[in-house]
């Protein structure tokens, strides 16, 4: 039985949001990295940390009721709003505050911004 | 013969930053096309993306996109005016591509290509964007003479 763990996962500097607290279950597992050059750091430190499954959403598709958490790398017009639209928690590695077309669907409690691994740490008594 | 070889390879053909086709085109285009705004992604995008999105298959990807450059999108030419610190990173690894026509000459968000503000096109499978460098065009050229 795998045993996940939570995280929380706060904004770094010069970002917006959360903080949020990701922890995944065995429906929804999946960290997933919806950004350039293939999983990215932040996501393979929630990865490791939750006991979630990286996953490289440019490399195939999965549903989004799967979705533990997704990690962007947004300049915040369009992926920025996407995921928070369909209610996943959304880390953007970019320092990013709400804005574009999707911006209404941005909320604190679904959104993180400027995250570096480092931003990533084990939920405390969770 | 004797004739003087030109120094520099004549500059005939413009350097091609990015060419790509559209293969498809989300239904939420046109709302974003009339807000001067066009997202593109290369095809292969998460699903999630194609409703906002103009899917494309790129076939020149060289990237370093500057203010300066010229954009082609079928018949429209449109000057490059600001260029956000990950816009060249997104259309080179991802072929993703924030283009505002806004007029805006520094990026308001960290991935916009900002051109000139004029009326984009209606884009449709099989329309073809180019950006070109626009070393060649002498625009806006500032020579500092001290």
């Amino acid at each position: 039985m795998a045993d996940y763990k939570a995280v929380t996962i706060e904004k770094g500097r010069g970002g917006w949001g959360g903080p949020l607290t990701i922890k995944p279950t065995p429906e929804r597992n999946l960290i997933y990295s919806v950004t350039g050059g293939g999983i990215h750091p932040v996501a393979a430190r929630i990865a490791e940390l939750t006991g979630g499954e990286a996953f490289d959403g440019f490399r195939s598709s999965a549903p989004f009721d799967k979705i533990a958490c997704a990690v962007i790398d947004c300049g915040g017009t369009a992926r920025v709003g996407v995921y928070p639209m369909k209610k996943v928690p959304t880390v953007d590695v970019h320092a990013t505050s709400p804005a574009g077309p999707l911006a209404m669907f941005i909320k604190e409690e679904l959104f993180v911004s400027g995250v570096k691994p480092e931003n990533v740490r084990e939920a405390k008594g969770k | 013969m004797s004739q003087p070889e030109p120094e520099v390879g004549s500059a005939a053909a413009q350097e091609l930053r990015y060419s790509t086709v559209v293969t498809a085109v989300g239904s939420m285009v046109p709302e974003f096309t009339a807000e001067g705004l066009l997202v593109w992604f290369a095809e292969g995008a998460p699903e999630e993306l194609h409703e906002f999105s103009v899917l494309h298959r790129p076939t020149v990807t060289a990237g370093g996109v500057v203010p300066g450059d010229l954009v082609r999108l079928d018949g429209v030419e449109l000057r490059v005016l600001a260029v956000g610190p990950v816009a060249n990173a997104n259309l080179v690894q991802l072929g993703h591509l924030d283009l505002k026509a806004n007029g805006a000459t520094t990026a308001p968000l960290v991935g916009d290509v900002c051109v000139e503000q004029f009326p984009l096109p209606t884009v449709e499978p099989g329309s073809r964007l180019e950006i070109l460098a626009g070393s060649t065009l002498h625009i806006g050229q500032t020579e500092e003479t001290a």
